[in-house]
């Protein structure tokens, strides 16, 4: 299984919109890598790129050991030289073709022997558990099912790399999260490198292995999901990773203490060499402890909303005029209206200067 | 950008070759002998010499134009001409909307029954030949005081019809209005059903009453539709010629597109050639008008298309009376016609509907000088001219479809692929160009430019490749529209799902494109098998004696008064038509009213 190199890959579309700036990237080989962002940010087009269905306007990109496209080389590998599969948001199943002929049309193309094509088609139908509705037209499908032919016929040409356009975006709630588990265990199973593309943070969190964030054609951060949602670059990522949003303060430092009103906590020297001005402090919203005594370093709010969801609370904040979302496990309740004391606990401290961009 | 060995492959996609090659050649087609047509209004004709003192053929001049704008014969030459034209285009416009616009809304607003059939005959009198029309009206209603003999009706009723009845401008726009009916019912049948019902719901709901609704809710949204099909039909009225040459003929009323007729192939080719620009000249400004005033709307209409539809109204007692004369009115402009033309081809005199008159002479009767009319000419069935006539026709009607159903799905191929460019802008603009040239205004431009050798081209004059593409040019817009909206609706992820997997562009078009929409595709081929098969204004300027064709053949035997042959003809070429058209909805499921649409 291949690692893939973006090395400087830039994309204008007809000579002004600048879809993908100077990205450069190396996609793990074995890893299941999502590009995520807002819509417009760039991802699909670098999928495609990658997939050779678009070519980059500059830089290269390496499959393994193939140059897949280079700019100053002059090189460019159709589609199918590259040894990649890929999954469409719509699916893109062939409706006038039965869920057979869908999957084995490909391996027809290459011309395999019918029993080959035969033996590939049952082993894989069998794996996607699809294997009876092989005689159906895609139409008389449901999305789950569809969703699945569409990986099958994917999947049977073998690719080393998979690739995934925001596969789950046509499916149902409930229908999603079992989705979401069916490719983490067929990433796990076929060992693949999967790239996967979607604006859905939550999805990304689940899944990847490795998060390639996003924004206006420029990649932002590329880490795993738990060191963006920690260490967030910059306070685009910050606020682009996590649900409830992230609540943003003005803070000052001082001698080690980060204060904002009354509320204040210390944090390690090394982030607080120098006192600044227009520092802002990234605190989510489990990052909070909420009580009803006046505790040493908490500020004093009025609880404004209570949204229950279950086994967590959200509760909004009027603290120095400014709301914030607090999350707090069922374990005491808070009423509309009560004045409530907030202490701030953060796991890691992420602070921002004027630029948008982290302290470190 | 130096992209060497196999970067050609990112550059030379089949869409950018395509668009390309049918930008320069629709160019070539289309637009080179738009200019050469101009320039042949400056230069003296060979028959021309005499009528413009002092001249020398080949030499250029400007008298072409003082004769038709502005000397004492301009108002034979070009006004009156256009005066009439102009009525009888607003003329038929006006009715054709009243009569479709009704019949519409009728069968989608109200409870009255047999919907189904009424939709399926409405679409009818648009298949056969406009022209059909016009001689079952000259069958039926002419008189003996010009040319000839008395129609159906004078012989049932003796009473003699009136002059203005029988012909010139009351029975060409009132055949046209019934030939182009149609049209209004389509696209103002498909605006009315697509308006959400919601829509007028929450009007209802805010306390509008019925009328009020009709007024400030629907019609708005329906106006869009109504201005388009007022345009078309404006526009197919400036071009058409058959209906007024058989009715305006025979009183000498003639309008744009006759004048052009008969003065091309006449002595003033120059002046022929003028009308032809005058003619195009008005067809782009409605190309203009439809953009300016309906382009911008259009989509209000087909963006909603949801939610349930409204309730329909209910007519009470009046139901069954409307029903009867809705049916009426189709039999009157479907059966009756027909019937007519079929009456007059059994009848050994013309005029006189006896039973002793009965004869099947002119169907399988021998060549003869001294039966019934005396023509000379062996029955229809018999008669190898009119039978190669009538081969020539379907022989063309079948190429052209394939040729232009092919064309139809490589340039909506092109035109969709690259959508949101120039290029693709432009070839979407130059292949709906056709429609708005009147069609007897194409067949002047292209006989400009093929009369003569052009550079390696001979001299197409009388040739049947003539004849193939000029129909080919004017089938154009519907098979390309065809083209476009079944490449739309098939979206690009299933081509490249194609590509992902290794197939060849002609692969993805064997397998997956044409496959998926081949009923539009199929509907895209029988409009233009349709159309060529009644085509006469857009040929008759390019037929010669051995590419005759069912129509012009038809226009020829008219001009001899041997009504019965060109009756029977029509007849017979009407019949094929409609077999043609309802055995191809029952193979394909083809509607083609689907293929339509505006």
């Amino acid at each position: 299984m291949p690692e893939i190199v973006l090395d400087g890959v830039g994309k204008t579309f007809s000579g002004h919109t600048q879809a993908v700036e100077d990205l450069s990237i190396t996609i793990p080989d074995g890893s299941f890598t999502t590009f995520l962002g807002p819509s417009g940010c760039g991802k699909t087009t670098t999928l495609r790129m990658i997939a050779g269905l678009d070519s980059p306007t500059a830089g290269e990109i390496r499959i393994g050991d193939t140059v897949a496209f280079s700019m100053q080389k002059g090189l460019f590998l159709e589609p199918a030289e590259r040894d990649l599969g890929l999954v469409f948001q719509s699916y893109a199943l062939w409706p006038h073709f039965t869920v057979a002929k869908n999957i084995t049309f490909g391996l027809e193309l290459r011309s395999l022997n019918k029993k080959e094509i035969d033996e590939r088609l049952e082993q894989i139908a069998v794996a996607l558990r699809i294997d009876d509705l092989l005689d159906r037209y895609t139409s008389e499908l449901s999305g789950g099912q569809q969703q699945r032919v569409a990986i099958a016929r994917v999947l049977v040409m073998q690719p080393s790399v998979l690739l995934l356009d925001e596969p789950l975006s046509n499916l149902d709630a409930t229908l999603r999260m079992e989705m979401r588990a069916e490719l983490k265990r067929l990433h796990r199973e076929t060992g693949a490198t999967i790239i996967y593309v979607t604006h859905d943070q939550i999805e990304a969190l689940t899944m990847s292995t490795h998060i390639a964030l996003m924004r206006f054609g420029v990649l932002q951060q590329f880490a795993p999901p738990l060191d963006i949602y920690e260490n967030p670059c910059n306070e685009f990522a910050a606020d682009f990773l996590g649900s409830p949003r992230i609540n943003f303060l003005e803070v000052q430092i001082n001698d080690g203490l980060v204060v904002w009103g009354d509320l204040r906590f210390s944090i390690s020297k090394s982030l607080a060499v120098q006192p600044r001005k227009n520092i802002r402090l990234g605190l989510r919203a489990e990052e909070f402890f909420l009580s009803r005594a006046r505790v040493p370093g908490s500020v004093q709010g009025t609880v404004t909303t209570v949204l229950p969801t279950g086994a967590d609370w959200f509760y909004q904040v009027q603290v120095n005029d400014q709301m914030l979302t607090i999350r707090q496990n069922g374990s005491e309740l808070f009423k509309c209206d009560e004045t409530v004391y907030v202490e701030a606990r953060p796991d890691s401290v992420k602070l921002f200067d004027e630029f948008e961009q982290a302290v470190i | 950008m130096l992209l060497a060995i196999r970067g050609w492959r990112i550059y030379l996609t089949p869409e950018r070759i395509l668009s390309t090659l049918f930008i320069a050649i629709l160019g070539f087609l289309v637009i080179v002998p738009l200019f050469l047509m101009i320039q042949e209004t400056f230069v003296v004709h060979p028959l021309e010499r005499f009528q413009i003192p002092g001249s020398k053929v080949g030499e250029y001049t400007l008298s072409h134009w003082y004769r038709f704008f502005l000397s004492d014969s301009a108002y034979a030459f070009f006004y009156r001409p256009l005066i009439n034209t102009l009525v009888i285009s607003f003329g038929l416009s006006f009715l054709a909307l009243a009569i479709g616009g009704t019949l519409a809304w009728l069968v989608v607003r109200t409870d009255i029954p047999f919907k189904n059939a009424i939709s399926n005959w409405a679409i009818v009198p648009y298949i056969l030949p406009s022209w059909t029309l016009a001689l079952a009206w000259l069958s039926l209603f002419k008189n003996d005081r010009i040319g000839g003999e008395q129609g159906i009706f004078a012989a049932l009723t003796g009473v003699e019809t009136a002059d203005w009845f029988a012909y010139g401008l009351f029975p060409i726009t009132v055949t046209l209005a019934l030939h182009y009916f149609p049209f209004a019912f389509l696209l103002i049948g498909g605006a009315l059903r697509n308006i959400d019902a919601q829509l007028e719901e929450s009007a209802a709901l805010l306390g509008a009453t019925r009328f009020t609704i009709i007024r400030r809710i629907i019609v708005p949204l329906v106006l869009p539709s109504i201005m388009a099909t007022f345009l078309l039909t404006f526009a197919r009225g400036l071009g058409t010629f058959g209906t007024p040459a058989f009715l305006g003929g025979p009183v000498r009323e003639f309008v744009l597109s006759t004048s052009l007729y008969a003065n091309l192939i006449g002595q003033r080719p120059g002046l022929g050639y003028l009308a032809a620009v005058v003619m195009i000249g008005i067809g782009m400004l409605v190309l203009y008008m439809d953009h300016k005033m309906v382009g911008a709307r259009k989509s209000f209409v087909t963006v909603t298309g949801k939610g349930a539809r409204a309730n329909l109204i209910d007519l009470g007692k009046w139901r069954w009376w409307v029903t009867g004369l809705i049916m009426f009115f189709l039999f009157s402009v479907i059966a009756v016609p027909l019937l007519a033309l079929a009456i007059d081809t059994v009848m050994l005199i013309p005029g006189i509907y006896a039973w002793d008159n009965l004869t099947l002479h002119y169907w399988i009767g021998e060549a003869s000088y001294s039966i019934g009319l005396g023509t000379g000419e062996a029955g229809i069935l018999q008669n190898s001219q009119l039978l190669s006539a009538l081969g020539n026709t379907f022989t063309l009607a079948f190429v052209v479809a394939i040729i232009t159903g092919i064309i139809g799905v490589l340039v909506g191929y092109a035109i969709v692929k690259r959508r949101g460019t120039f290029i693709s802008k432009c070839l979407d603009q130059m292949s709906f160009l056709p429609y708005l040239i009147p069609s007897i205004a194409l067949g002047a431009t292209l006989l400009a430019m093929f009369a003569v050798p052009r550079g390696p081209i001979p001299s197409l004059h009388g040739t049947f490749l003539l004849l193939v593409i000029v129909c080919s040019i004017s089938s154009l817009p519907y098979a390309v529209k065809a083209g476009i909206s079944a490449m739309r609706q098939i979206g690009n992820e299933l081509e490249e799902a194609a590509v992902m997997v290794g197939a060849s562009w002609w692969t993805r078009m064997r397998r997956i494109l044409i496959p998926i929409q081949k009923s539009t595709y199929f509907a895209g081929m029988l409009l233009p098998f349709i159309s060529v098969t009644r085509e006469l204004s857009l040929v008759i300027l390019l037929v010669t004696p051995t590419t005759q064709l069912a129509t012009t053949i038809s226009l020829m035997y008219t001009d001899r008064g041997w009504y019965p042959y060109t009756n029977g003809m029509v007849f017979l070429l009407t019949i094929i038509v409609v077999v043609c058209t309802v055995a191809s909805r029952r193979l394909m499921g083809t509607s083609i009213a689907k293929g339509l649409g505006g």
